[in-house]
This record gives C-alpha cells, structure tokens and sequence, in this order.
C-alpha cells in the first residue's frame, strides 16, 4: 500500500486532495497497521455491533470487513463531522482504511483520533480546515497564513490559496502560488494555479502552466492498477481543466481530447463526462464507444449503478433499448425513480420521440415538487412548451425564470422561446442572442438563433449562425441537417447532399434527417435511394413516435409521392390514405391521391377526392382541371356491368342478370301486403293530385 | 302454443333489459340512448305479460328459467365499483350533469375501471367538441361581416345570400390550450387503444365497460372518417350490449352504400354474436334480439332493400311495441319515401295525439304539409312547435318551411341556418336551404348548401340530385353528370334520377348512353303521362343514331299511348305525331301522313302550321 503524504511531501498526480487533507494524513499514519491486523482479529464483534449503526440502504456494504471501520453515526454532532462526512461518503467503500481514521467524534470506535494527541501544528491545520468548510474564509486566511509561515509546506501554501480561491481572489492565489516555485514543486498547486488564470481568463497563461499534454500520459499506464485513495485524481482534474482552456480557446477537438483523457483516467470525473456529452462534442456513437470503454471496476460496489448513471446521461438517439434497461434498474435496484437524471434522461427521450404531452407531464412533476430551477430539465421543458405552443405558460416561467436566476442562459433562452412562439422574431433573435452571450456553450439557443434567421428568409446570415453552431457543436448533428434544409430549400443540392451526410455521420437514425434526405434525394430524382432513406425513416419512428406526429405524417407523405413517381400507385394511394386519416386536411394531398385513383381507374373515388381538395380551396387550377378531365372521362365510360350505377341497381334486389328492371318491379307492385306502401305511386296517380308531387325536387325542376 | 310462449318471454325480456338500459345508459350520461329505451318500454306498456307465476305443474326445466327470470333484478348503481371508485363516480357525474367536463375529465384522470375510463375519455371528447363548434362559430361570425364570399357570386343584395361559405373548414382536429394540454380525435383515441390494449378485461364482469369504450372508439374513429374500423368497434360494443341505441344509429352513419348494407346484414346475421353477460335470455340470440331488427328497419329506411322484409319486420315490432312513437314515425317515413303523403299524414296526426311535445320527426311531417299544400296545418303545426321549444333544430325546420311556403325565401333561409346552428349535422335542413336558394335564383349558395349536405352525409340523394340541378341550370353538363350519377347510386328505383341522367347524357351527345338510362326510367315509371315523354326522348336519341326503326317504334308508343290515356294533348304527343307523318311521307305512304297531320289540333301556331303544310303536301301527293 502507497504511502500517503506526510507534510513537505505533495500527492502525486495519481492522488487526490484526500491525501493532504488534514485528517487523513494524519490517521494513515497513526493506523495504518493496527487497523490490517485488527481487521483479522475481530471481525465477528465488530460486524455485530456495526449493524446497529447503520442506515439500512448500506448494509450489504458494511457487512464487507471495510466498511465495518466506516462505519460511524451519522448524527454526532461535533462541528467537524461535517466535512468529514463528506469525505466519507466519497470514500468510504473502497478506502476504509483511510477513512475510518477521520473520525473526529468521540464515539466508540476504537479508531477515533484523540485531538490532545495531535501538534500544535496539527491542531492549526484542523481549525484552518474547519473553518473553510464552514466558509469563514477570514480565520482561514488568518490561521493559514500563519501555518505556511511557520512550515513553509507547499501543501500549506495550496490551502492557504485555496482560501483566496474560495474568495475570488484569484489574483492574490496566483501570486502566493507562483513565489517559490510552488507549481513545479506540488501538482496540487499547479492545478490551483492554473484553476485561479483560467477564471482570469488568462488563458494562455494557465496553458503554458498546465502544459499543452498531458506529460503523464506515458507513465498513465503503468500506474493503472494502482489504489486509488477513493477521490478525483489530480492527473484526471488536469486534463480536464487543460480541456476547459482549450474550449475557451475554441480548439474544440484538443477539447475534446483532453475531456476524454480526464474521463479515461479516472471515470469519476464526472465534470469532464458531462463536458463531453452537455457540450455535444462527442457524436452518439463515440458517447457510447467512451462508456464501453470506461473503467468502471475502480468503484467497485458502486460500478453497476454508475455505470448506468453514465449510461443514461448519453445521447439518446442511439441504443435506447440499453438506455430503458438502465433506467430500469436504476430504479428498480437502486430507489432512483425520482432523482433528475432518470428523470431528465426519460424526458429527454419522450421529447426525442415526440411525445410532448407525457414530457410535459414528467417535466412537470418534477420542477413542481423538486427542483424548479433544475438546469437539466428547464430547457427540455422549454422546448416543449414550445412544440405545444403553449404561450401562456411559455410566459409563466419566463418570467419566473427572469426573477429567480435573470445570469441564466436558459432564462433568457425561455424568453427567447416565448417569442419565437408568439411569432416575434426579432425579440426572440435578441434573447437569443443574449443566452448564447452568457453561455456560449448552450446549443438551444444558438440554434433558436439561427432558426430565427431562417424563419425570416434570411439565407445568408441563417447559414453563417447554423455553421457557427455546427462548429462549436461537433456532436450535434442538427445544425448540419439545418445547413442542409437550408441549401435544400435554396435548391442547392449537392451542398445539401454534403452537408445531410455529414448530418448522417453523426446520427444515423434521427427520422427528421432521414425523411429530410429522401426529399433531397427525391428532389435530385432519385427514387430508388429516396425510397430508401424514407423507408428507413418510417422503420425508426415505428417503434418512436406517435403515429400523429408531423414527423410520421411528412414522412409517408414523402413515400407516397416516391412511390409514385416509382410507379407504385397502389403503396402510393396507401401511404396518402393514412396520411389523410390522420392529419390535417392538405388540399394537395386530395389532388394527388385523386389522380393516382385515376391512373388506377378509379374513377369516382378519383373525382370525390378532387371534389374535396376543391371544397377545402376553390380555386385550386390543377385540381380543376384535373376533375374536367375526368369528369369526361365519365361522360364516355359506357353503363356496362362493371359500372358503379349499374352494380348498385342490381343490389337493390333486382338480381336479373339481364339488368331488366321491368318484371321485378312489377312483382313489386303485385305485392300487397297490409300496409300497401308499394301501391302507393298507382293511388298517387289515379287521384292525380297536383300538388302530391314529391315536394322540393319538383320544385327545382320548374326552374329549369 | 310454442311460438306464443316465445313471444311472451320475448317481450317480458326485452321489457327488462329495456328497464336495464335506462338505469344504466343514464348513469353513464348517454341521455339519447336512454331515452330511447324508455320511450320504448312505455309503448310496451299496454303489452300485458302474464306474471310469472310458479307453477307446480309446469315441467322443471321450464321452471328453471322461469325462476332465473323472476329473480333477475336490475343492477345497483354501484355494482362493481370499490367505495372509493364510487365516491368518485358521483363527483364525476355531477360535474357532468353540470357541463364541466374538463374538470370532469381532470378528477378522473388516473381511473382504471373501464366504466370509470370511458367517462373520462368522453368528456375529453364533449369538452374537445364544444370548444371546436366554439372556435367555428366565432369564424362564422368574423367571416359574415367581412363578407367574405365566393367572388363570381352574382346576386348578392343582402346578407340573407351571404350563407355560411365563411365557416372556417380547414380548421384544425387539435385543440391546443394555451397551457399546452391538447386534445384531438387522434390523442383520445390513442390513449383509448393504448387503455384497451394493456388492460386485461373480465367480459363477464367488464362487460359494460368495455361496451362503452368500443362505443366511444366507434364514435372517434367515424369522426376521424375512419368508416370500416368505426363499423367494427360499434359491433363489437354491440355484442356487448345490444341495447344501446345511439351504438346502432353510429353504425348506421357509417354506412353509405348498398354494397356495404348488405355485407353488413349478412355479419348481422351469420357472424354476429351476441355476449351473454349483458343481453339476457332471448336477447342473446341474434334472431330474437330486438334491437337488430330495429336497425333493419333503420337500416332500409336509410339505403333501401328487401321491402317485403321491412314491412315484416316492422309489423313484428309493431306487435311488441305498439305505443311507441319512434315506431309509429318509422312507419310513417316509409309511405313519405314512397311518395304517399296521405298516409303518411295521417300516422303522424297520430303520432302527435299520444304523443304532443315529441319533436323527433316532425319536420318531416312539415315537410308533407308544405308538398301538400296545407298551409294553415302548417301555420299551426309551426306556432305550435315554437311553443314548445324554440331552440330545437326541428322546431325551426318547421319554421322555415312555413315561411317558405309563404314564398318569404329569406325569412325561410335564416330559420334553417339557424337550425343548422343549433344541430350542424342536419343534412335535411341543408338541402332544404339549398332548395330556398335556388327559388332566389342563387344558385352559388345553392351549390354550396348541397355540398354541405353531401359532407355529411353521403347517402342524402336529394343534396346530390340538387346539385345536378344546380349545375345544370348554369349549363355545367359534365358536373351534373357526375351528381346524378351519384343521386341515381343511390336510389336506382327512382324515375326521375334516370330521367335526369338520360338528359344530361344527351345533352352531352352521348345517345347510347342516354337510350340506356332512358330505357331503365321507362321500366320504373308508373305514369302514362311520364311513359309518354319518355317514349318520345327515347325516339328523339335513336333518331340521332340513325336508328330509324326503333325511333319510329317509340313515336308509335308515344302517339298510341296517348290516345289509350284521352287525356290533354301534349306537346310531345304533337312533336312525335309530326315526326311520323313526315316519316310517312318519305316512305310516300301519303295517306297514312294525312292521316297522322290532320289529327294534329292543339300545339303551337308554328306545330299547326307545319301539321297543316303537311296536310296539304300529301293531299297534293295523294291525288
């Protein structure tokens, strides 16, 4: 086992501030070996008497000789429990032999530290660290300040600057970090060092410092198997931090890279995951290779539970069944069902597959009795919000949002929203804006952005702000597909093409891109590959969206019309059908189906749907002239056995094949029965009544 | 003896499910359904059942029955519902029966009990309907004062001839809500599916429940214009529960052509099954169910087919039910269709002694005193009926006619469109209004009236004939063709759709076609004074194809059947009898000409001359 840190020694890069917290540095020490043989000796009492001690969910954990030493009450309530708590709970499994010398309260387990033990340096250093947790940056500064003049210990140096950190005053930390060449003497401190410019916005500064690699990656895996003391590697926050800086250089693949470093290094750097996947610097494919990819044997107990935490958090156009699985069990086995990220992970995916009413519900619930500020499910709640057009609460919660946390992207996002809903465009560019100024990481708005451009016609500075976010977004596939609507509908097709296959590298089962190719291949005519792509589009919404939703209806409205120009007239006057059942009334798609009945001679129900498009837009010239045209044809088409009129006579009882109507009607009249209603046209006539004629219809015949 | 027997437990069954359903249709708020089995339970009242009384003698088997049948009780209201789901029940219903139906909905948004269920869904459908009538009605009103209107309307002096062009009809299915809850046929009928879908039913117990949610998924289902699948879910709620009335009356709505009638009539008969949870006894079996054989009766009064069955049936219903006023109206529409009006009248004369304040069908009878011309009935029926209620479609249908038939056309318009306002699927109150135009000499609105009327309904051949009409006053051969083809579709034993469409086929020059049409009207036609015309068109379109023989056959009838009849000479009788004599004159059988012009004393000064000239041609032949 590694050795921890003694004061003047600083953690390596494998470590993590764990190693010179105060407490742990000590206990190790004190305890390393008594505790190993302890643990032999006694292990039946101890586990008796842990099990009192403990809350119930953790129990299969303290029953492990580890998490024996753990174990600790939770409500003792000295002042310093607190950040030990804190400690403990990163730690606690897998680094128990550190952490049960943390304890600080006298209770009884045998491994409690005895302060009167400590130094007088020691006991500085404790009240240094306490009163940072309790956030009294004034008696650390004061306590520290004193600590690091007495040992000159760069790990004293490092607490004293993370006091200015937690002040702001950023300048002040540099400044004690950078005397003494600290940074090359502690990694710690250049870590702190280069934390403090990057919040000066000195970027380049913070990258001489940090360096522009990683310079452990060589020795990265050798150290590999080593123990990991239960924290954040430093190694690991480096990179991270290198990747931060080079996405506010807007070097978007070093980013990239230097994210995927930290989260390979140690999988519980959790910010550089999120980087990955918020940011969308990774397509779907690439998240899901990262996560197969990832270590996750290091949590141990914690492995299946994180592991779908992480798995939820990916993209969700792809390996959705997987994803279900584990929302599945995290909520089954785990108590997850109402923590934010299954719930934003499920509403994530409802509003991917169209299925606004259910997200809004779910998005709902959870801003009311949770979290109302959550920043992961507003923008999914905005967004739908919008695709309901439901103004009146569009209006609610921006203004909520405008009183509560008017610094937020996402406020000004909502208002952006709101009137983008409300069709004012150029308030809604203005927020839009506004948003992606505070956070110019924030996809949402820069695409409302660019939508606002686009709505409004404006092709050139549309393009400019969709490949503006394109860049920025690498692992978006929208903003490429929006480029391509956009030369789409500027009828530049190959750029078009380009850009639509840039869009399917990215995601290849998003239906809005493959429906949007078809059309483009079906523009370029060609049919085959159009029928191709909007074949595959209806097979991923099959299983995803609602049958209703505009995605499926243009879809098959699009298949219809390939199908036709295929040829294929009877899958053609299928997918219409359903399209029609379905959705709104579209006066073209009556005309088309009414010509395909036509090409299939069927003629009345051709002339029926060309009467309908007409009804819905009188003055439709192609659906007149169509019906002329048939309505000629109906003129020459003979009154043979086939025809409609002919049929329906024949059903009204009169089966004579000949079609003669003369002797059944006859045997009509011969018919008396007691009701002789079919007399009645003789008694009409030999009372020959004027007026018995039938009514109205006689009436319109004298205007002839 | 046997069949006596049967009919008795016939009537005492159907008495009780009749019982059943009111009880229970009222408790589910289909008010018309209930109704309706209690108009029809009381026109059985006079039907004296003997009591069933235990009868040591009878033999055990019988017995058997005859217990069951004793012991069968109608249901409790709360039957099948735990305390909780009742409580809830209540506050649904009573935020029913006062019109809150979003509310209603909200309150019953986590039930699973189906009965519960459908409830839910169907206020989400009365409160999605309400607010669709509610938003075109405000287009209605926008579009009438901005006057907006087909442009080549050419008479427009006020606004009695701006009708309703302006109602919004590509209106959107989804109500959205500014708070983004939105309802359409299609979201309710998902969550309808989905429900039905993952549910497991007890058909035993479920039974009703299920009934009324296949019934909603019909209504939806038609509604979205799905015909063949509506059809299916009615019948499959039918099975359920036969005794729902309105069920009966959708699925005759879905149904539009004869074709489909009879495939129907057949499932009726050979697949049809009734489930025995919920029709008891006799009910269950599809021969003695009552209420097919009321559909029939509806069902041939809306597409027609085997009369002699319908008069049976009607005469069996008759039997049971004797006092009820929907029957009695049935038969009376019957001798309406077949243009008895006198009959017709005086059933409903009846009809309103027992029953006064009945409104159902009485416009139909308004219609027979405005063809009959009896004015003052009309007046008084008219007074009569606003007394009632004014706010009835019916009641303003009778309005209307009575001003029509005091030619004030205007007046007569606005009461149908108000009609049309308090019910939008009265398809008689468009054609009517249709025909009001056309007197005004609009016939623009007229067009649009009847197309309306077509929306509808599919099956109303008068909407389809006026259209031809319409058309063909503005010479628009080629559409009129069409719609008489579609009136004629629809009734192919009426003379006159023929008559119209051989006219319109030979206006078009398409004399073969005519001849056929032509030919069917002379089969169907029960008039001499008809057959004459008839005959004469007929001799008319050979003589375009040269066909001269046959020509002269038809001229012979015309001239022939008109001396049978000694009735007044028409013009026809004088064209044909001038035809043949020139005909004569060109085989130079003078005489026979001479024979032919002199008979010619009436007709036009030009027909006389002509008849004269010939008289004197062949004289000068003959000597």
């Amino acid at each position: 086992m590694r050795n921890p840190m003694s004061p003047g020694q600083t953690p390596s890069q494998h470590n993590s501030t764990l190693a010179i917290s105060p407490f742990i540095a000590r206990g190790t020490r004190q305890q390393q070996i008594p505790i190993s043989s302890r643990n032999l000796n006694q292990p039946q009492e101890k586990q008796d008497t842990n099990h009192s001690r403990n809350d119930p969910p953790y129990q299969s954990i303290v029953s492990s000789p580890l998490g024996q030493r753990t174990s600790q009450p939770f409500n003792s309530s000295t002042n310093l429990t607190t950040p030990h708590q804190e400690l403990r709970k990163d730690s606690r499994f897998e680094a128990g032999e550190h952490v049960t010398t943390l304890t600080t309260t006298t209770t009884n387990t045998t491994t409690d530290i005895d302060i009167s033990e400590l130094s007088s340096i020691e006991r500085l250093r404790l009240w240094r660290h306490d009163s940072l947790m309790q956030h009294m940056y004034q008696t650390a500064e004061y306590v520290g300040n004193k600590i690091y003049s007495i040992t000159g210990d760069p790990n004293d140096a490092f607490w004293l600057a993370q006091g200015f950190y937690y002040k702001g005053e950023y300048l002040r930390a540099v400044e004690l970090l950078s005397k003494d060449n600290l940074e090359s003497i502690s990694i710690m401190c250049r870590y702190l060092i280069t934390l403090c410019l990057f919040k000066l916005n000195k970027f380049d500064e913070a990258l001489d410092i940090i360096g522009e690699s990683n310079p452990f990656s060589e020795e990265s895996n050798k150290s590999k198997k080593l123990q990991s003391d239960g924290g954040i590697k430093l190694e690991s926050s480096l990179c991270y931090l290198r990747g931060k800086i080079y996405s506010a250089l807007n070097h978007f693949s070093k980013a990239k890279e230097s994210f995927k470093e930290a989260i390979l290094i140690d999988v519980k750097n959790f910010e550089a995951f999120e980087e990955l996947t918020n940011k969308c610097l990774l397509t779907p494919q690439e998240e899901w290779d990262i996560i197969e990819s990832l270590d996750f044997s290091i949590l141990s107990d914690n492995e299946e539970m994180i592991k779908n935490l992480y798995m939820i958090h990916s993209s969700k156009l792809i390996n959705t069944n997987k994803i279900l699985e584990a929302q599945k069990v995290l909520i089954d086995e785990y108590n997850l069902e109402t923590n934010v990220d299954v719930i934003s992970s499920k509403t994530e995916m409802l509003y991917n597959s169209c299925d606004f009413d259910k997200c809004l519900v779910l998005c709902e619930k959870y801003l009311k009795t949770q979290d109302a500020l959550n920043p992961k499910i507003l923008p999914t709640y905005i967004s739908c919000l919008h695709e309901l057009g439901a103004k009146n609460k569009l209006f609610l919660i921006s203004h909520k949002l405008a009183e509560q946390i008017p610094k937020s992207a996402i406020t000004w996002f909502s208002v952006g929203t709101y009137y983008l809903t409300m069709n004012k465009i150029h308030e809604a560019r203005k927020f839009f804006s506004k948003s992606s100024i505070i956070d110019p990481n924030f996809a949402p708005s820069w695409l409302g952005f660019a939508h606002t451009f686009s709505i409004e016609g404006e092709q050139d500075q549309a393009l400019t702000a969709y490949s503006t976010a394109a860049r920025f977004f690498p692992g978006v596939h929208l903003p490429n597909l929006f480029l391509g609507m956009q030369y789409m509908s500027s009828n530049t097709l190959s750029l078009a093409e380009e850009y639509f296959t840039l869009a399917y590298d990215i995601c290849p089962n998003d239906p809005l891109l493959l429906n949007e190719m078809g059309v483009m291949y079906f523009k370029k005519e060609e049919y085959e590959k159009s029928k191709k792509y909007l074949n595959k589009a209806m097979d991923e919404i099959k299983h995803k969206l609602y049958s209703n939703s505009k995605t499926a209806v243009s879809i098959q409205t699009n298949l219809g019309h390939t199908y036709r120009k295929l040829g294929d007239n009877e899958r053609a006057i299928e997918c219409f059908k359903y399209v029609l059942q379905d959705s709104e009334k579209d006066p073209d798609l009556y005309v088309t189906l009414g010509f395909l009945y036509l090409q299939t001679k069927q003629l009345q129900k051709g002339i029926d749907c060309l009467h309908r498009a007409l009804a819905i837009k009188p003055g439709m010239t192609s659906a007149q002239e169509l019906l002329t045209h048939a309505l000629e044809l109906n003129v020459i088409v003979s009154l043979d056995e086939n025809h409609p009129l002919v049929v329906s006579s024949r059903i009204h009882g009169l089966d004579n094949k000949d079609g003669s109507l003369y002797n059944t009607s006859k045997r009509r009249k011969s018919v008396s029965s007691s009701f002789s209603s079919n007399a009645l046209p003789k008694k009409i006539r030999t009372e020959s009544n004027d007026n018995a004629n039938d009514g109205h219809d006689e009436e319109m015949m004298d205007i002839e | 003896m046997m069949v006596q027997d049967n009919l008795i437990d016939i009537i005492h069954d159907t008495k009780s499910s009749l019982r059943r359903s009111v009880l229970e249709l009222s408790q589910w708020k289909l008010h018309k359904s209930a109704k309706w089995s209690a108009e029809a339970l009381q026109g059985m009242a006079d039907q004296q059942v003997p009591r069933y009384v235990v009868d040591p003698d009878e033999s055990p088997i019988r017995d058997d029955s005859v217990k069951s049948r004793m012991n069968y009780e109608l249901p409790q209201v709360n039957a099948g519902m735990s305390e909780q789901e009742y409580d809830l029940y209540l506050l649904a219903s009573s935020l029913f029966d006062s019109k809150e139906f979003d509310r209603c909905s909200y309150f019953l948004k986590d039930v699973v009990e189906p009965r519960l269920k459908f409830l839910k869904l169907y206020c989400s459908y009365l409160s999605w309907d309400k607010k669709t009538i509610e938003s075109t009605e405000t287009m209605l009103m926008v579009g009438e004062s901005s006057r907006i209107q087909s442009p080549d309307n050419d008479s427009n002096e006020d606004n009695i001839n701006n009708p309703v062009f302006s109602e919004n009809k590509n209106k959107s299915d989804v109500q959205i809500s500014e708070d983004g809850q939105q309802t359409s046929v299609t979201i309710l009928l998902n969550e309808l599916k989905e429900y039905i879908e993952q549910h497991a039913f007890n058909e035993q117990i479920d039974g009703l429940g299920l009934a009324l949610l296949y019934y909603l998924k019909g209504v939806l289902l038609s509604r979205q214009g799905n015909k063949s699948h509506a059809i299916t879910a009615f019948l499959k709620s039918l099975s359920f529960y036969s005794f729902n009335w309105t069920c009966w009356v959708e699925l005759l709505d879905c149904v539009s052509r004869p074709d489909e009638s009879l495939i129907l009539t057949k499932h009726l008969a050979e697949k049809f099954e009734l489930k025995e949870s919920n029709n008891i006894f006799t009910q269950s079996s599809t021969e003695n169910n009552i209420m097919i054989k009321f559909f029939k009766l509806a069902l041939y009064q809306e597409i027609g087919g085997n009369i002699d069955e319908f008069l049976m049936n009607l005469e069996y219903l008759l039997s049971i039910s004797p006092n009820f006023a929907y029957l009695k109206s049935q038969h009376a529409l019957v001798y309406y269709n077949h243009m008895d009006y006198i009959s017709s009248e005086k059933l409903f004369n009846q009809i309103i002694k027992s029953d006064p304040y009945r409104l159902e069908d009485l416009d139909v009878y308004s219609n027979i005193l405005y063809v009959m011309q009896k004015h003052s009935k009309l007046a008084y029926l008219a007074q009569f009926v606003s007394q009632i209620d004014k706010f009835r479609a019916e009641s303003c249908c009778i309005a209307a006619n009575y001003y029509s038939s005091r030619q004030e056309h205007e007046k007569s318009i606005m009461y149908f469109r108000r009609a049309l306002t308090l019910d939008k699927k009265s398809t008689g109150a468009w054609t009517l209004m249709g025909h009001e135009f056309v007197e005004l000499k609009n016939s623009n609105a007229a067009i649009e009236c009847y197309r309306r009327a077509i929306d509808i309904d599919e099956r109303d051949f008068k909407a389809w004939y006026g259209l031809g009409q319409a058309y063909e006053v503005s010479d628009m051969h080629l559409y009129s063709l069409y719609y008489f083809q579609r009136a004629c579709t629809i009734r192919p034993l009426d003379r006159r759709m023929w008559q119209a469409l051989a006219s319109c086929y030979a206006k078009m020059n398409n004399s073969k076609e005519s001849i056929k049409c032509y030919q069917r009207a002379l089969q169907l036609s029960n008039n001499v004074d008809q057959d004459i015309v008839l005959h004469y068109e007929l001799a008319k379109q050979y003589e375009k194809l040269l066909d001269t023989e046959s020509c002269r056959s038809n001229m012979l009838k015309c001239v022939e059947l008109d001396r049978s009849m000694e009735g007044v000479i028409t013009d026809e009788v004088v064209q044909a009898t001038i035809w043949l004599a020139n005909y004569e004159i060109k085989l130079k059988n003078y005489e026979t000409a001479y024979n032919y012009a002199i008979g010619i004393t009436n007709g036009t000064s030009l027909q006389i001359d002509s008849a004269r000239y010939i008289a004197r041609l062949c004289r000068e032949k003959m000597k």
